[in-house]
């Protein structure tokens, strides 16, 4: 990944969303993009021009741009048809993202248009995040990552947000995964937390 | 196998499905697949197809499919009846924030230009003066007063105009609590499809979000009453009953809000039993 003065950024033509320029390259502001936030966070986060990435809660297409300019392709899925118009127009530029109009908890409505991924990144505003997690294992490859961002609010604002943590790694072990890092998305985002996993073949059936 | 180009059986023969972007797609959604047994795409599957010359060439017909997909998602989201009705309940909101906003700051101009008002002094509401504004000596004061008293007319046509069209999309809900209280509830709830699968408890702190958190986190009273409360049967109630007059105004309304969504008619025999029911309720205790 590309570092210009401390600042995270990613190569491709500007304006997607009025992003600042730092000599030919678009800034990309951990304080916008949890994945940004990640990347300053965990520098062994990485995206390679050979990644195949599935993008689950695509939104309005800003993160997806600075993936989709590292990346060979983005399968990007977003349920809510507003962002999905800023999403459109964000595909229109980057030939490499396909837009998937699909509800992240009912990846068999769009399962036939998805390839196996070398990255699945989540970052979805529901209720069961770790759920829809485990639903999108079978898309992973073998020796994929698989990057949850932990909206602790959404799950259950009864919860402390660790509770709400621990009882998310709890379920993705449960899965089949094996959780590489988790940290606090602070102090760029509040009560959200990253979990890289991979799928484990010992913990597997 | 099924995928959105064509279908892979056991194996491995490739059978590509006819037709445009639009054959496919009508395919991939007439397809039931079993995530249990799916196996996804993959590189060498795709390959060994040999319907695409080329990764570019995979990618861009996939994208033809996706996005006719998305664009036809985004149509139909629009075509829904309530979707224009819920933006200008919105627009209606703000243009109340914004009026009184620039009132208060008008006045405060005014009271510049006229040493003998008092804003204490003042009777009703910063609108009713809006008139006398008007008439002041600055010039530029009476052109902003002018474009509020402006401002405030267009908002009267709207609210008018979403009293109709409330009339004709909700039509049980617009008669058991009058167009605009119905159709601020149904914006509030993000539209008809999600206030349709609301619980009548949920419909009774809708517009109460702030009061129903600090509940449930710090355990302060629960709010008897969000945006309901703006039904006359609400506030007119006395006190010790306006709590259950909300909850079940908001019980009815959640049946008005399904009557309406499933099947989008009047019925009058509902109106009228929910009606006396609520009726009943509010003058309970006199």
């Amino acid at each position: 990944m590309i570092r210009i003065d401390g600042n995270l950024v990613s190569p491709g033509p500007g304006g997607v969303y009025n992003e600042r320029m730092a000599k030919g390259y678009r800034v990309w502001d951990p304080y916008r993009s949890k994945l940004s936030a990640l990347c300053m966070l965990d520098p062994k986060i990485d995206l390679t021009a050979d990644m195949r990435v599935l993008y689950l809660g695509a939104a309005n297409g800003t993160t997806v741009s600075h993936v989709a300019d590292y990346v060979d392709v983005v399968y990007a899925v977003e349920f809510a048809p507003r962002p999905l118009r800023d999403l459109l127009a964000v595909s229109e530029k980057r030939k490499n993202i396909v837009p998937i109009a699909g509800d992240a908890t009912r990846p068999d409505r769009y399962a036939p248009f998805v390839e196996m991924v070398d990255l699945l990144y989540q970052d979805v505003a529901q209720p069961d995040q770790a759920g829809i997690l485990i639903k999108h294992i079978p898309f992973l490859k073998a020796g994929g990552t698989a990057i949850l961002m932990l909206k602790t609010r959404s799950v259950d604002i009864r919860q402390t947000p660790e509770a709400v943590f621990a009882e998310t790694i709890t379920r993705l072990t449960d899965s089949g995964l094996r959780v590489v890092t988790s940290c606090w998305l602070e102090p760029y985002h509040h009560d959200h937390a990253a979990i890289v996993c991979v799928v484990d073949p010992a913990g597997m059936s | 196998m099924e995928y959105w180009f064509g279908s892979i059986d056991g194996s491995g023969v490739c059978r590509p499905a006819d037709g445009g972007a639009p054959e496919l797609l009508a395919r991939v959604r007439s397809l039931a697949t079993d995530m249990r047994v799916f196996h996804p795409l993959t590189e060498e599957v795709i390959e060994g197809c040999g319907i695409f010359s080329d990764r570019r060439e995979y990618i861009r017909r996939l994208r033809e499919v996706t996005i006719l997909h998305s664009r036809e998602v985004i149509a139909d989201a629009a075509q829904e009846k309530d979707a224009e009705l819920l933006q200008m309940v919105r627009m209606l909101d703000q243009m109340d924030e914004v009026i009184n906003l620039l009132t208060e700051r008008l006045v405060e101009w005014y009271q510049v230009t006229d040493p003998s008002f008092s804003s204490k002094s003042r009777k009703g509401a910063g609108r009713r003066i809006l008139p006398r504004i008007t008439k002041s000596r600055s010039p530029p004061l009476r052109g902003v007063a002018r474009e509020i008293e402006e401002l405030g007319e267009a908002r009267k046509r709207l609210a008018t105009e979403v009293s109709r069209r409330a009339g004709g999309v909700i039509p049980n809900m617009s008669e058991l609590v009058g167009g605009l209280v119905a159709a601020r509830i149904m914006a509030r709830a993000g539209g008809l499809t999600s206030l349709a699968r609301m619980p009548g408890s949920s419909v009774q702190v809708l517009g109460a979000e702030a009061a129903l958190f600090s509940h449930i986190r710090q355990g302060s009273p629960s709010p008897k009453h969000g945006l309901i409360f703006q039904h006359r049967r609400v506030h007119n109630a006395p006190r010790e009953v306006r709590g259950q007059v909300a909850r079940i105004l908001a019980g009815k309304l959640a049946i008005a809000a399904r009557i309406d969504f499933y099947r989008g008619s009047l019925d009058p025999d509902f109106v009228a039993d929910a009606q006396a029911r609520i009726d009943a309720a509010a003058g309970g205790v006199q």
